[in-house]
């Protein structure tokens, strides 16, 4: 447990039936009239941001303008583009609808326009960027997984170096994040497993890294029940309202827990993975999660036995003796996993991805190693020791 | 705190030395140990990094494949790593809080691509555990570096500013 700790959670949540309806007021609240709406392709497709236009017309406050061209790895253009927009349309707010991608996107223009900048590099770092001018944002989430809606951290990927940056201020946390049934239930499958187990693995980094603070380990410990609980339901019948709505609250608590304690080496490599050779993020931390947990059993052996309890309920926690305890929670996520891939072809190692080479292992460890994450990971890892884990997942 | 107080003075002056001592000594690694020679040998050509630390001397440094190499006083850094005060620097330049923790704990803020601060990261790591008895190392460290050279030489290239 660290030290010295800081917890900062000024978002306001908006969670349950007709969250939607509700932007307006909220919008309005914060003194804005012209929002501009984002999402991708694939949300404007199935209708969802039809759902959100709606409701924003039915509030009186129709989006200014809706750019939905928004790809699945955000780039550093795709943001000095939307800022242009923003500029043009002269709109107040930004309602980002998506995942990761597209609430992060959103958290960049954000930033560029709160510092009247037209390039979002000059805005790299850590906890540097004063306030700026105040930009109205919400955050719609439309996964259970990135937990975005609740976090100081943007990864945009910078292709110019085949790199994802990472971006973080406490000035980027939405104002409002809503959290609307209707948001997820058409989210497929296998998406729904891969970006869910994106969200336990923020809740179990969070839980055990070097920055973990008791206000973060209450939010984590409760992410990991809600997840491990709900996940296999919201997977099986993607119409199941209430697991729906505990995932996505599930995913904001380890969003709003890893906003303040960080990842660590899971996401180190996995950014790694996703930068290298664009392997899904949700994949990657699928596939590397009970790796890492192994890798790291000794620095963590108490906290991971601590969170059997949440992991696999008390009774298999009063059942197991206390020196298999951690053993057994890497085990259990490991059951998990099987569960879900067998349910809807969740690749288990990097083989199964078709997108990574054996040769491109070098290039991923270098990457990984100068990722901002691995900084607060428990134990140390070096080129050697992260090449291990890789070929040890790779089938 | 308040600056000007004899504790902060105290502080700053001994954050001035070992950010000096702690600058010779990359300096003399970088030619002698293996992993910080390779880290400088991968440094982006060019590229600087600025350390600094309110009301103390901070230093700006740069890597190539002859090793790493501090630049005048005022050059900017393409990436700054900022204590966010004197009392934050001492804890981690009198070994008790490691970088690491010191990141966990907020105790300083960066600037730039954060990618190009984690091998300096790494190479203050080594440093450290060549500069800081074992015993201090042990207890801030993740794991203690292995030495490929004797702490008395890197001490007295220290001293002798080499």
């Amino acid at each position: 447990m660290s030290a010295y700790y800081e917890f900062k959670l000024p978002t306001k949540i908006l969670s349950g039936d007709g969250a939607l309806e509700h932007i307006p007021h909220e919008l309005e609240t914060l003194g804005a009239h012209r929002p501009l709406l984002l999402s991708d392709r694939g949300l404007e497709q199935v209708g969802t941001v039809k759902i959100v236009q709606a409701a924003l017309r039915q509030g009186g406050m129709p989006a200014a303008e809706t750019f939905c061209e928004i790809p699945p790895d955000s780039s550093i253009d795709t943001v000095n583009q939307i800022a242009a927009l923003y500029r043009q349309r002269a709109c107040d707010s930004l309602i980002a609808v998506g995942g990761g991608s597209v609430i992060d996107s959103a958290k960049g223009v954000g930033m560029v326009l709160a510092q009247a900048g037209s390039d979002l590099l000059d805005a790299a770092g850590c906890e540097v960027l004063p306030r700026g001018e105040h930009v109205p944002f919400v955050a719609v989430p439309t996964t259970a997984g990135t937990g975005s809606e609740a976090t100081l951290v943007a990864v945009v990927a910078n292709p110019a170096v085949q790199v994802k940056m990472e971006f973080l201020s406490y000035h980027l946390l939405p104002d409002v994040a809503v959290l609307d049934p209707r948001m997820t239930l058409t989210l497929p499958p296998r998406i729904t497993a891969s970006t869910g187990f994106d969200a336990l693995v923020h809740a179990i980094e969070a839980a055990t890294c070097l920055q973990r603070n008791p206000v973060s380990d209450s939010f984590a410990e409760r992410a990991i029940r809600q997840i491990v609980l709900n996940l296999p339901l919201a997977v099986a019948d993607g119409k199941d309202k209430a697991a729906r709505m505990a995932m996505a609250n599930g995913s904001l608590l380890a969003g709003a827990a890893f906003s303040n304690s960080m990842v660590g080496l899971v996401h180190a490599i996995g950014h790694a993975l996703g930068g290298v050779c664009h392997v899904a993020h949700g994949d990657a931390m699928t596939i590397l999660l009970p790796a890492v947990m192994t890798y790291n059993l000794d620095k963590c052996r108490d906290r991971y036995a601590e969170l059997l309890l949440h992991v696999a309920g008390p009774e298999v926690y009063a059942a197991t003796p206390a020196d298999q305890r951690a053993q057994k929670t890497i085990d259990t996520l490991v059951d998990l996993r099987r569960q879900l891939a067998e349910l809807t072809g969740l690749p288990t190692t990097l083989s199964q991805t078709g997108k990574v080479r054996q040769e491109d292992f070098a290039a991923v460890a270098r990457t990984a190693l100068n990722d901002g994450a691995i900084i607060v990971n428990p134990a140390d890892a070096d080129f050697d020791e992260i090449i291990h884990i890789l070929e040890e997942v790779w089938a | 705190m308040a600056y000007g107080s004899v504790k902060c003075c105290l502080q700053c002056a001994t954050c001035s030395m070992v950010a000096t001592c702690l600058c010779r000594a990359l300096k003399f690694l970088s030619s002698r140990d293996t992993k910080i020679k390779e880290e400088a040998r991968l440094w982006p050509q060019g590229k600087t990094l600025r350390l600094e630390i309110p009301g103390a001397k901070g230093f700006t440094v740069t890597g190539s494949e002859k090793g790493f190499r501090k630049l005048p006083q005022d050059t900017p850094g393409d990436v700054t790593i900022r204590f966010k005060s004197p009392d934050d620097a001492f804890r981690v330049f009198t070994g008790q809080i490691s970088v690491a923790q010191a990141y966990a704990q907020h105790r300083f803020t960066l600037r730039g691509n954060m990618g190009l601060a984690m091998p300096f990261v790494r190479c203050v790591d080594i440093v450290e555990g060549y500069l800081f008895p074992a015993f201090l190392a042990r207890r801030i460290l993740k794991r203690l570096p292995k030495k490929e050279v004797s702490t008395a030489r890197v001490y007295l290239a220290v001293l002798l500013g080499r």
